[in-house]
C-alpha cells in the first residue's frame, strides 16, 4: 500500500519563494518519480493560511500570481491527535492521515525547529534535523556559542540584540571597531544570505545594522576571513553513518549572496561553483573531518551542509554556519557525486524512520503515585 | 465510472470531438476506431490541444448546431439528454462529408495546377519513398546537394498531395534539383504522388512495418512503396533493409552502410559526437550519431557525385550533416545529463539502430518508451523484440509507460534475463518530468518515440 507523505513549504519566512522550488525540485518531483507515495502537498502562505491542493504538486501551480490561485475551499486543518491528520474542507471530504512528512520550508516558523515541534507534538516520522539542531542551528549566535564550546574554529564576532542597539549603540560601535575590517553584519536567525552586508568601514555599519534590524531582532557582526575560499559540504545521515558530498567551492567573485545561491548556474549565467572544489586534498580532508564533527555537535540528522571560510595563505579553516534545510537539498551536488534526486529523496526518507523508530525504545513517560499522593493529602 | 459517463456531457464534448476528427486527420475510420475506445472524454486532449484552423472552427460550429437540434428535434428532453452526444459523434460525419464534397473539386483544381507547375520546372526532381528513413534522406542531401547546386525541399512532413501542392506554390523556378518525400497510407499514394511530380530519380530508404495497420499486410507496402519504380528505369534502395532489398530489381542500385557496389565503406566509427569513415578514398565526418547513416550518407554521395559536385564539395556537405530534430539528436541538460532524442523514430527498425547505438556507448544509460503504435498483428512480436535487444544490449534502466504493448517489452526483457532496473509509469509526460529526477551527471538518456492522444 501506497504510504502518505506531506511536502510542507512556503510559510511566513524571508526564503518563502526558495521553499516552494525545494518542495518541488527535488523533493515532490522525485516522490511522483518514486511512484510509492500519495503525495500531499501543504503550502503556507505568507499570512500563515495552511492550503492543500493536488495541482499543487505542480511547481506550474507556483508560478506567476499564484497568490490569486490560492482558493478558500483549498484551506485545511491539521489535527496533530495521535498523528497527524489533514482535514480538508467540503462536508464530503475524507479526512487523510499523513505517514511521514517531508519539512521543505526555509527560515522562520519552519526550519527554526517550530514545524519540527509540531511534528514530534503528533509523533509521526519526518525528514530532516530534529527541533534541537534546526533551532540552534537557525541562530548563528548560539551555532558558535555550541561549536566554540568544542574548540571548533570559527570567526571572531559579536551580537547584540534590537533594544542592546538602541540603548548602548556608541559601546558596540566601540567594540565592533576593534575588529579586523571589513566586516560582515547579518541578521542572527535568516538563512540564504538575505540582508547580509559586508561593510568597509564606519560609515556603512549603521546603515547595514538597520537592513539586519529589519529583519531579525538579533543581529550579528564578524571579521571578514582575507584570501578566502568560501566552501560548503551538504551531508546526510543519522549519528555516525555520515554520507558526505563534494566539497563544493563558490567561484562569485563576492560573498555568496540571494542571487549567486539561487538565480545564477542557469542559462543565462555562469555556473558559480566547483564540485569538488579543486583545492589541496589536505583542505578537503580537513573540511570532511570537520563538516563531520560541526553536524554531530549540533545534533543534526537526516541532512545538513555546514560551510566554511579557509585562508587560502595560512590554510586555516573555519566553521562558518549550518544549515538544517539547504535549498532543494543541494541535489545538484549530491548528483555530482552519483545520487539522484531519487535516490537522495528515498535515503531521506529511510533516515526520517530510521530516527522515528530509534526515538520509540525511549521512555518518555514515568510512573509515578504522585496524583494519588496529592488526592490522598485532600482527603487528610 | 459515473464521472466518465459524464464526461461527454461536459462544455468542451464538442470540442473533443472535432479535436478527434482533427487528429486523425479527418479519416473516418481512424476517427470511428478512437472514439469507441474513450472512455473519458475529459482526457482526450492531452499531448496536444484542437488547432483552430478553419475546417476545426467550421466543425465546431456544425457540432454546436448538432447538439441544439438535437434537443429541438427531440420532444422529450430526458431523451434529448442521453442521446445527444452520440447524435452528436456520429451526425458530426455528415457535415464533414458535406465539406469534403466540396473540398474535392478545388482540392483537383490545385493538383492539376500543382501537376503543371511542376511539369514546366527545368528543375531535377529526386522522389523519397519508403516506410522510415524519408526525412534523414531528404536533410542530408539537401545540405550535401546545396554545396554545389540550388535545392529546394519542404521543410516539414509535407508529403500528401496538399502537401507537396503548397510546397510547390512556394518554388521560385530557379531551383536546379527539388527533392520530394512521398508518404504512404494506403495502397496507390505513392502512384498518385508520382503522377504529380513525375520524378527524375528515385530512393527507396526502407520498407518495414510502419502502418502496417493500415496495409493489412507487409506485401502491400512492399508494393505501394515499389510504386515509385513504375516512373523509373531504376532506385536507389538501401539494401540494410532485408524488406526493400528483397524487392529491388536487377536495375536498382544498391547502398548500404557497407558501401555501394564495389566502392566498400572502411573504418567506421560512431559514438556521441558523430560518425566518421573512409569512402571512395576520401574520408567523411558526420555529427550525426550511429553507423546506420553510413547508407544515407554512401548514397547521397554517389547521387552528388552524379550531378556533377566535387569531392570536396561533397565531404564538405557531409560534414555539415547533423541530427534532427527528435530523431536520435543529443543534448546535454545543465545537470551533465545526455539526453537523446529519437522520439519521431518510432518503426522498429529506428528502434533497432538506436538500440545498436546505445548498446556501444559508455555510461549509465536509461532507455525510455512507450512502445510502438500501428504494428497491427505484428504488435506482440515486435515488442518482446524490443525487450530482448534492450536485454542483451545491457541497458542499465528500462523506462515503460504503461500501455497496451509496454507488458510484451516487459515480457521480452524477462525472457531474456534482464539485469537493470525496470521503471514504470502512467504517462509518457510523467516519465520525461522524472529525467531530472532519476539521473545523475554523465547518465545517458534515449527517448524513443512518443505516442499522439488517439493511442492508448
Amino acid at each position: 500500500m501506497k504510504k502518505n507523505i506531506a511536502v510542507i513549504f512556503g510559510g511566513r519566512s524571508a526564503e518563502h519563494d526558495v521553499s516552494i522550488i525545494t518542495a518541488h525540485i527535488p523533493i515532490i518531483q522525485s516522490l511522483l518519480a518514486i511512484g510509492s507515495f500519495n503525495v500531499y502537498p501543504i503550502y503556507i502562505s505568507k499570512q500563515g493560511i495552511w492550503y492543500s491542493n493536488q495541482a499543487m504538486k505542480s511547481m506550474d501551480y507556483f508560478k506567476g500570481d499564484f497568490e490569486k490561485r490560492l482558493n478558500e475551499k483549498d484551506i485545511v486543518n491539521l489535527s496533530i491527535n495521535n498523528g497527524l491528520t489533514i482535514l480538508f474542507s467540503g462536508i464530503f471530504a475524507k479526512p487523510v492521515k499523513i505517514d511521514i512528512a517531508f519539512p521543505a520550508m526555509h527560515g522562520t516558523f519552519g526550519e527554526d525547529g517550530s514545524l519540527m515541534g509540531l511534528l514530534r507534538l503528533a509523533s509521526i516520522p519526518f525528514v530532516g534535523c530534529d527541533l534541537f539542531a534546526s533551532a540552534v542551528a537557525m541562530d548563528k549566535v548560539l551555532t558558535k556559542q555550541v561549536l566554540l564550546a568544542e574548540d571548533i574554529n570559527i570567526v571572531p564576532y559579536t551580537w547584540f540584540t534590537k533594544s542592546d542597539w538602541e540603548n548602548n549603540k556608541s559601546y558596540i560601535v566601540g567594540k565592533i571597531n576593534k575588529f579586523n575590517w571589513p566586516l560582515f553584519v547579518k541578521p542572527v536567525h535568516l538563512g540564504s544570505s538575505i540582508a547580509i552586508t559586508q561593510v568597509k568601514d564606519v560609515s556603512q555599519l549603521n546603515n547595514a545594522i538597520e537592513v539586519a534590524l529589519h529583519y531579525d531582532d538579533k543581529v550579528l557582526v564578524e571579521e571578514s576571513i582575507p584570501n578566502l575560499i568560501e566552501v560548503t559540504l551538504p551531508i546526510m545521515g543519522n549519528n555516525d553513518d555520515l554520507v558526505l558530498a563534494g566539497v563544493e567551492r563558490t567561484l562569485a567573485n563576492k560573498f555568496f549572496d540571494f542571487e549567486s545561491k539561487y538565480l545564477s548556474g542557469t542559462k543565462d549565467k555562469p555556473q558559480a561553483t566547483e564540485i569538488p572544489a579543486n583545492i589541496n586534498k589536505d583542505l578537503i580532508d580537513q573540511v570532511n573531518d570537520l563538516g563531520k564533527r560541526t553536524y554531530k555537535t549540533l545534533g543534526c540528522s537526516g541532512i545538513a551542509r555546514v560551510d566554511f571560510l579557509i585562508n587560502s595563505v595560512n590554510n586555516k579553516i573555519y566553521v562558518n554556519e549550518v544549515n538544517t534545510l539547504p535549498g532543494s537539498l543541494y541535489h545538484h551536488n549530491w548528483k555530482k557525486m552519483g545520487i539522484s534526486n531519487v535516490d537522495l529523496v528515498s535515503k531521506l526518507i529511510l533516515l526520517a524512520e530510521e530516527r522515528f523508530d530509534s526515538q520509540k525504545d525511549i521512555t518518555y513517560t514515568f510512573k509515578s503515585d504522585i496524583l494519588s499522593k496529592i488526592n490522598r493529602g485532600n482527603k487528610s | 465510472m459515473i464521472k466518465r459517463f459524464l464526461s461527454r456531457y461536459s462544455f468542451s464534448y464538442p470540442r473533443t470531438i472535432v479535436y478527434m476528427l482533427q487528429s486523425s486527420e479527418y479519416n473516418i475510420h481512424d476517427y470511428l476506431s478512437w472514439y469507441f475506445k474513450v472512455s473519458d472524454f475529459k482526457k482526450v486532449e492531452v499531448r496536444k490541444k484542437f488547432s483552430k484552423t478553419a475546417k476545426g472552427l467550421l466543425l465546431l460550429v456544425c457540432a454546436w448546431v448538432i447538439v441544439i437540434l438535437s434537443f429541438i428535434l427531440i420532444d422529450n428532453l430526458l431523451l434529448a439528454l442521453l442521446l445527444f452526444p452520440y447524435i452528436l459523434a456520429y451526425g458530426i460525419i455528415i457535415p464533414l462529408l458535406l465539406i469534403k464534397l466540396i473540398q474535392l473539386p478545388i482540392e483537383h483544381y490545385l493538383l492539376f495546377k500543382t501537376k503543371t507547375k511542376i511539369k514546366n520546372h527545368k528543375a531535377f526532381k529526386i522522389a523519397i519513398a519508403g516506410s522510415f528513413g524519408k526525412t534523414t534522406m531528404r536533410e542530408i542531401l539537401k545540405t550535401v546537394l546545396s554545396e554545389g547546386k540550388i535545392v529546394s525541399a519542404p521543410k516539414d512532413s509535407y508529403n500528401t498531395p496538399l502537401g507537396i501542392s503548397k510546397f510547390v506554390e512556394g518554388l521560385s523556378g530557379d531551383e536546379e534539383i527539388i527533392i520530394f518525400e512521398l508518404g504512404e497510407y494506403y495502397p496507390g499514394d505513392i502512384r498518385q504522388l508520382c503522377d504529380i511530380i513525375n520524378p527524375n530519380m528515385g530512393i527507396i530508404t526502407g520498407i518495414n512495418e510502419a502502418h502496417l495497420k493500415r496495409f493489412k499486410t507487409i506485401d502491400n507496402t512492399v508494393k505501394t512503396i515499389y510504386e515509385l519504380g513504375e516512373y523509373l528505369d531504376f532506385l536507389y534502395v538501401n539494401g540494410d533493409s532485408p524488406l526493400a532489398l528483397d524487392s529491388a530489381r536487377k536495375t536498382d542500385i544498391i547502398y548500404s552502410s557497407s558501401g555501394m557496389g564495389t566502392n566498400l565503406v572502411l573504418d567506421a566509427k560512431t559514438d556521441l559526437n558523430g560518425l566518421s569513415f573512409k569512402f571512395r578514398n576520401s574520408d567523411f565526418k558526420s555529427k550525426l550519431l550511429g553507423v546506420h547513416q553510413i547508407g544515407p550518407l554512401v548514397c547521397a554521395i554517389e547521387i552528388a557525385l552524379s550531378l556533377g559536385l566535387s569531392m570536396e564539395q561533397i565531404q564538405k556537405g557531409i560534414a555539415k550533416t547533423k541530427p534532427f530534430s527528435h530523431r536520435l539528436e543529443p543534448k546535454t541538460d545543465s545537470s551533465g545529463v545526455i539526453i537523446i532524442d529519437d522520439s519521431y523514430n518510432g518503426n522498429p527498425d529506428g528502434v533497432r539502430v538506436a538500440i545498436d547505438f546505445l548498446k556501444n556507448i559508455s555510461g549509465r544509460r536509461f532507455y525510455i518508451t512507450p512502445g510502438l503504435v500501428e504494428m497491427g498483428a505484428k504488435t506482440k512480436e515486435v515488442h518482446l523484440e524490443i525487450g530482448k535487444m534492450l536485454a542483451l544490449a545491457g541497458i542499465e534502466h528500462v523506462v515503460l509507460i504503461r500501455n497496451s504493448v509496454t507488458s510484451y517489452i516487459e515480457e521480452g526483457l524477462k525472457d531474456n534475463d534482464f539485469k537493470g532496473e525496470l521503471i514504470w509509469f502512467d504517462s509518457a509526460l510523467e516519465a520525461y518530468n522524472s529525467i531530472p529526477s532519476i539521473t545523475i551527471s554523465g547518465d545517458i538518456v534515449l527517448l524513443q518515440n512518443d505516442w499522439p492522444d488517439q493511442y492508448l
